[in-house]
């Protein structure tokens, strides 16, 4: 049976911020109850409310509350385990606030036991953080597989000016890196989530900046007067593979950010762009037109003189690849009867597995555990957010007002 | 005696360790995740002083879908861009190429470089001296005609001579 969720958050600040709606959930959820946090009702209510929309988003919990329950035990010793399996609950979350600080519990229903019990300590005026934290201990203690609450989405806006936004993995707490007037586009983060890299037309021309989030000090990662533009890091953060034109053409370089030595990797007459990293930092993957339509194509970084090996033959446009982070496959942007979706292949089967189903989708982004995917989507004229999980949820990211697009996925930050 | 003892301990720990072992037990503090805000500065473009421009030299040149070759009627009005260059030698223009919205962003990018690129070897082709000219792009980040149709598409596939 396909759950249907719908939930609207609304949150009025003084620039767009993203409002999440989920709009698929997936066939067999985990339930689970979340009891109020001891101690303290108000910020209990404020973190049990962000707590089940980031499980309710993943796809895979379904999250009750006190009132749908048929007991509320004020401690352990009081949990009557039968009133929680009669609702067919799994698992059950409790525990107490305390200067700030978070003691949870999580109950496996079906044993019978406790399962987790864990401390978080909190910092002034960061209780949303403190809730995306205990979040990902929920997710990780009943899944098995690391949270990406705490993690955050960068993405661009388009509102008369052009923004460069940073933002919680729910859409909130948005916090603008750069202002301009000029668009922007491609932001990456570097491996270890503390820079950003992106392209900013401001200078009149395309140009790749780095800029370093805490402080905003940023730079012009190469001085020359022809454009610049597609940044991607390598895993270790030592290198930025880039996309120069200086050869009159697209080709792809890779650049030691150490001693900012430029090595040319592609030479062809055909646009080559697009490139990405594999998770180990062997391979390079890359949009190129030399086969008459964009295909992507992959170069072996530990082999002397390799030639790129083309990776995708279905359709005449498969572009923005991406590798999954456990390289399993990658994903990448299809064309098929003139829609353009997100699409991923494993690299153990020889076809191609579409995940989207609207027009004009663009520039995926894979969470750090390789579970879900955000990517852009077309409205009508407007830009917004949408992710895909591989379970199968679905969920939206509109903006209040303006468009928003070019999505990035943060490492972990916790 | 002795031995049966230590291996009631050992049984003790081991069914001690087990207990432990289905119970995660953790502790961690929240990370600061301070972010600043930056604006962009607004230099001027380097290449290229406006104040010289004549408006004679101005034009738009249009491109088919997924292509970067000059159309005959694109010809046409290159000629005469050529012309009024070769016949004001101090003229430098830029030319900047665009796509429509279909596609990636980068490889529109790529496009549209290479539309301003064949507009730049027709014009040093026809006399114009390469570094009287800047080639660029703005792939599909600067549209003019903002629909979902052909109509909208065919308007922003170009490169403008300016």
């Amino acid at each position: 049976m396909r759950k249907l969720f719908l939930i609207f958050l609304f949150f009025n600040q003084l620039y767009a911020e993203l409002i999440l709606e989920i709009t698929q959930g997936t066939d067999d959820p985990y339930r689970v109850a979340i009891l109020p946090f001891s101690g303290d009702t108000e910020m209990s209510e404020e973190l049990e409310s962000i707590i089940k929309n980031n499980l309710n988003r993943s796809g895979e919990f379904e999250t009750f509350g006190e009132e749908e329950l048929l007991s509320s035990p004020s401690s352990e010793e009081e949990i009557v385990f039968n009133d929680f399996k009669i609702l067919n609950i799994d698992y059950l979350v409790m525990g107490s606030i305390a200067g700030g600080d978070v003691i949870y519990n999580v109950f496996d229903i079906s044993k019978s036991s406790k399962i987790r019990t864990s401390t978080v300590f909190g910092i002034p005026n960061k209780n949303r953080q403190l809730a995306h934290y205990i979040s990902d201990g929920i997710y990780e203690e009943i899944t098995g597989l690391k949270g990406i609450s705490s993690t955050r989405i960068l993405y661009v806006t388009e509102n008369e000016k052009f923004n460069l936004v940073v933002a919680d993995a729910d859409g909130k707490n948005e916090q603008i890196l750069l202002e301009s007037n000029e668009p922007i586009i491609s932001p990456v983060w570097s491996p270890d989530s503390k820079r950003v890299a992106y392209v900013s037309f401001e200078t009149g021309m395309a140009k790749v900046f780095i800029q370093n989030i805490g402080t905003g000090e940023r730079e012009v990662v190469i001085e020359n007067s022809s454009q610049i533009s597609s940044p991607a890091w390598s895993p270790d953060g030592k290198f930025l593979s880039l996309t120069l034109y200086q050869d009159g053409n697209a080709e792809i370089y890779i650049l030691n950010l150490r001693n900012k030595n430029l090595t040319r990797l592609t030479n062809h007459y055909s646009i080559d762009t697009e490139s990405s990293w594999s998770p180990r930092g062997s391979k390079i993957m890359f949009t190129s037109g030399r086969s008459g339509s964009p295909q992507l194509y992959e170069i072996d970084l530990r082999r002397f003189n390799s030639k790129p090996k083309r990776i995708t033959f279905e359709g005449n446009y498969n572009a923005k690849g991406s590798y999954m982070p456990d390289n399993q496959g990658i994903v990448f942007v299809h064309r098929s009867e003139s829609e353009f979706k997100i699409a991923m292949k494993y690299f153990d089967e020889n076809f191609i597995r579409p995940l989207t189903v609207s027009q004009m989708d663009e520039s995926p982004s894979i969470s750090p555990n390789g579970n879900v995917i955000v990517y852009a989507i077309k409205d009508g004229n407007k830009g917004l957010l949408a992710g895909v999980t591989l379970s199968g949820a679905k969920f939206k990211l509109p903006a209040s007002n303006g468009a928003v697009r070019e999505p990035a996925w943060s490492g972990y930050l916790r | 005696m002795r031995f049966l003892r230590s291996n009631f301990s050992f049984l003790v720990a081991i069914l001690f360790l087990a207990s432990c072992s289905s119970m995660n037990v953790t502790e961690e503090t929240v990370n600061a995740n301070n972010v600043k805000t930056v604006k962009a500065s607004q230099m001027m473009d380097e290449n290229i002083t406006y104040d010289s421009q004549a408006v004679f030299a101005n034009a738009t040149i249009y491109f088919d879908f997924d292509k970067t070759n000059l159309t005959s009627k694109s010809l046409q009005t290159l000629k005469s861009v050529a012309e009024a260059l070769n016949e004001n030698s101090q003229l430098r223009v830029t030319l900047a190429g665009h796509a429509d919205e279909r596609g990636t962003r980068e490889y529109n990018l790529a496009l549209g470089q290479r539309r301003a690129e064949a507009v730049s070897q027709y014009l040093i082709l026809n006399g114009v001296s390469k570094n009287r000219l800047v080639v660029k792009s703005f792939g599909e980040e600067k549209p003019i005609a903002f629909g979902q149709d052909e109509e909208s598409y065919s308007k922003n596939r170009r490169v403008e001579i300016n």
